[in-house]
């Protein structure tokens, strides 16, 4: 039987988790509900639950101060959100379980699926210092790490380390400063998403690239740019003049 | 001296003429003819103030000096030059170098002549000097030179200028030598018809002042022009008047000239005798005015007459004298044959290099024209390119303006659509709310507000991909199926040519139409309904339709409500600003089919890569 608290400031959010585990009660025990960061920093001290349900924004606090109060974190955490974009941001980075207020069924019962294959300690910090990272850098987007999910587990990375990301069928290659390669089974899509936002520029069909790693552009019909690290990328001709506007933009 | 007669009459011609232009100076200076040389000698030393009078003393001095001293005359006359120049003095100047010609003349550098008294005239003509006769008198040793050397076009077109400036002047002499000149020119040219009338002018001017020196030449002209026509008889009374004349006035030059070729025109009449008389008599005023040529003229005819007359040793003796004189003219003659080639050559030189020069100058002339034309051209060509330029960047401006208009006016449209959107939700979940339980209204109203969250990031963009606008459309259609109660069966056939990934599309093009059909079109309708959505691509376009089998236009029509219509009028808005923009005209159709309604539309091919 797996422990739940919810950390909600409001009354029907709360009403609407425990509603949707319901159905999990032979799974499930919900030991405690709490509306202020205080009250549920005073549990946390002294309970061990399995599963947090952690709202962002409590009253003037918010979900992220009680984790940096707390000395050890030694629990699955589900965050809940309305709309904050930073904190969602925040999350994928550090590849983090969040729900979306109002919270959906299926949304709900694939969360629950993931907690079932309890994390391992090493990657739940891994997770937080991502987290943490990005949250106190979260001004400077070069200075921001994400959270990869690799084959020997989670790799934490600057991405104003990363040069590049070329898209192989179901994997993606991340070529980093120093020569270093990630392989990552994700969609370039997936990565597009993540990075546009931060100086990254889709200029083919497989290929996104650092805008800020570009050494020198190669005039053609498309053309093609020579990055820092010796390696060059085609630029589709469909994406010449907004690369070109975006480049320059630098 | 000259050995032909003809040559000998224009060379006294000239020197007449020389002597004329020589006096007039004087004349001007107030010395005669006569004074001496020492005299003048005498006065430059004294009077040594580098001026006018110092010059003019100078031009006199050479003069008579240049018969016996070249080198002297040369000093003189240079230093003349060179005063006039210093003070300025253009007439002096045009004065000096006239007599600096003189001098190159009798050293018998004919060119160095040339060159000087061109310079002279060009002086005169640059500076403006006044002094007509001056200038007459340059053309006329210019017009005699060219003669010498049988360059009758040139010596013609000088004598005229001569001519035509006497002529202006009222100057009789110099209009009578240049008469006389042209006229001998023309006999030389073998137009002897044309100088007889030149000739006879000038015996009219001549007898007019009454110049018997002048008429005595003159009718030697006439003279030898009729000896060339062989008309002998009028030959013999013109040359007899002349020597009348000559021996009158003691000009014993022409005189003897005269008896010389009345001698010769007896031996052709066979009167030896008489030709014998008049040859000695020849060779009698030659010796006293010591020319040679004429004394050899003299020695041959008498060796002719000797030699019909059968006295072969006084024939022999004369011809002996004959041939003496004659190597000594003959030597001259060589010289002067050879300075005759030396000007031909060196005047076509002179000639070719002012056509040289001449084509030089029009070359120039072209290549300023070329250049100034390649400057308009350039020009023009420039200013085409600016333009051009210009007006393709304010095209480019017009069409970004408009891209931003029209791309503006896209996102108000989209941003309308928004509050459609979640009007229609309302509705719809209101909807619910009565026909169903809260509890399942509320499941309703979550998976709602999800796809509004999808709805509201997508619809921020211009273009999203296929993909995407496909997964956003079927959330959209199972939640319109969830409200209905499984009444809809829905299929997406995408052609498989169209890389879904790839394509791109304007956010929920499709949804006003599918969501006119589902309420409208499927909800009034008893039992399921269909609806098919497919898409297919051309070189440059993507055609979708939708299909539904539902109650169709016209029933339906009737209780369509505003805000519906307003879906699929705010989109038909959209595709044509799309369509607009990429250049083409495609649009919205509908097609009322007997069982339900099908919705074309036709958007631009775009490909993200």
């Amino acid at each position: 039987m797996l422990k739940a608290i919810i950390v909600d400031d409001e009354q029907h959010c709360v009403d609407r988790i425990t509603k949707l585990l319901k159905k999990y009660n032979s799974l499930i025990q919900l030991d405690y509900t709490v509306n202020t960061v205080s009250k549920a920093k005073q549990y946390l001290e002294k309970e061990e639950p399995d599963i947090v349900f952690l709202d962002v924004q409590i009253y003037e606090e918010t979900g992220f101060d009680l984790l940096r109060q707390l000395s050890k974190i030694n629990f699955e955490i589900i965050f809940t959100t309305a709309y904050e974009s930073y904190a969602v941001e925040a999350f994928k980075f550090s590849a983090l379980d969040y729900l979306l207020k109002p919270i959906d069924e299926e949304d709900f019962d694939r969360a629950i699926e993931k907690i079932k294959n309890k994390t391992s300690l090493t990657e739940l910090s891994k997770k937080m210092e991502t987290l943490f990272h990005n949250l106190k850098e979260v001004n400077t987007s070069n200075t921001k790490k994400i959270a990869l999910p690799t084959l020997e587990g989670l790799t934490l990375v600057y991405i104003h380390d990363i040069i590049r990301c070329q898209s192989d069928t179901s994997y993606v290659h991340l070529y980093l400063k120093r020569n270093k390669k990630i392989t990552v089974a994700k969609t370039l899509k997936y990565f597009e998403g993540l990075l546009e936002a931060h100086g990254f520029f889709r200029t083919h069909h497989s290929h996104l690239i650092n805008l800020s790693m570009v050494e020198k552009y190669v005039k053609g019909k498309g053309g093609y740019v020579l990055m820092q690290d010796g390696s060059s990328v085609e630029i589709a001709v469909r994406r010449k003049e907004q690369f070109l506007k975006q480049l320059s933009g630098i | 001296m000259k050995n032909h007669h003809n040559q000998t009459m224009i060379i006294k011609q000239k020197k007449a003429t020389l002597f004329v232009v020589f006096f007039l100076f004087l004349c001007f200076l107030g010395f005669s003819q006569q004074s001496k040389l020492d005299s003048i000698i005498s006065k430059l030393r004294v009077y040594e103030e580098r001026d006018s009078v110092r010059a003019r003393l100078l031009v006199n001095a050479a003069w008579n000096s240049i018969y016996e001293n070249e080198q002297d005359a040369f000093v003189y006359v240079n230093e003349a030059v060179d005063i006039a120049k210093e003070i300025q003095w253009d007439w002096g100047l045009v004065v000096s170098l006239r007599q600096k010609g003189v001098n190159y003349y009798v050293q018998r550098d004919y060119l160095s002549a040339v060159d000087t008294w061109q310079e002279a005239l060009k002086i005169a003509e640059n500076k403006n000097v006044k002094d007509k006769l001056l200038i007459a008198s340059i053309y006329n040793n210019l017009g005699n030179v060219h003669a010498d050397f049988k360059q009758y076009a040139k010596a013609l077109e000088n004598y005229k200028q001569c001519l035509h400036i006497s002529e202006q002047v009222g100057n009789k002499e110099n209009n009578i030598n240049a008469l006389s000149n042209i006229g001998y020119v023309y006999v030389d040219l073998n137009k002897i018809e044309k100088g007889i009338v030149y000739f006879n002018k000038a015996l009219l001017l001549a007898k007019d002042e009454s110049n018997k020196r002048l008429i005595a030449s003159i009718i030697k002209n006439l003279g030898d022009a009729y000896k060339l026509k062989e008309d002998y008889n009028k030959a013999l009374s013109f040359y007899e008047e002349s020597a009348k004349i000559a021996e009158d006035i003691k000009d014993k030059y022409v005189a003897s000239s005269a008896l010389n070729s009345i001698s010769e025109l007896h031996i052709k009449l066979g009167k030896y005798d008489e030709a014998q008389v008049y040859s000695e008599k020849a060779l009698q005023l030659a010796k006293e005015i010591n020319t040679v040529e004429w004394q050899a003229d003299s020695w041959k005819l008498l060796s002719d007459v000797f030699e019909k007359k059968g006295k072969t040793k006084d024939a022999l003796k004369a011809y002996k004298n004959y041939i003496q004189l004659k190597d000594s003219i003959q030597s001259e003659d060589k010289k002067v044959a050879l300075t005759r080639k030396e000007m031909a050559f060196k005047l076509e030189r002179q000639e070719a290099k002012a056509k040289a020069e001449l084509e030089k100058e029009k070359l120039y002339a072209n290549l300023i024209l070329t250049a100034a034309i390649f400057v308009v051209l350039g020009s023009i060509i420039a200013y085409v390119l600016y333009k051009r330029k210009r007006d393709a960047i304010e095209y480019r401006k017009i069409a970004e303006f408009k891209t931003k208009v029209a791309e503006t006016e896209l996102k108000a449209l989209r941003s309308q659509m928004n509050p459609h959107f979640i009007f229609n939700a309302m509705s719809s979940i209101g909807d619910y709310m009565i026909k169903n339980d809260l509890e399942t209204a509320n499941e309703y109203l979550i998976k709602f507000s999800k796809l509004i969250r999808s709805i509201l990031e997508n619809s921020e963009k211009k273009w999203i991909s296929l993909e995407e606008d496909l997964e956003l459309t079927k959330l959209y259609i199972e939640i319109e199926s969830l409200r209905l109660k499984d009444k809809i069966f829905y299929t997406f056939l995408i052609d498989k040519s169209i890389d879904v990934e790839n394509t791109m599309v304007p956010p929920l093009i499709l949804q006003p139409f599918i969501e006119n059909s589902i309420w409208h079109g499927i909800a009034k309708k008893e039992g399921k309904g269909t609806i098919k959505i497919c898409a297919k691509k051309n070189e440059k376009h993507v055609v979708f339709s939708v299909d539904d089998d539902g109650v169709g236009r016209k029933k339906g029509l009737k209780q369509l409500p505003n805000h519906t219509a307003m879906g699929v009028n705010i989109t038909k808005n959209r595709l044509a600003i799309i369509n607009n923009q990429d250049g083409f005209n495609n649009s919205v159709k509908m097609i009322d089919k007997v069982q339900g309604v099908r919705i074309e539309v036709k958007i631009p091919l775009e490909l993200r890569f």
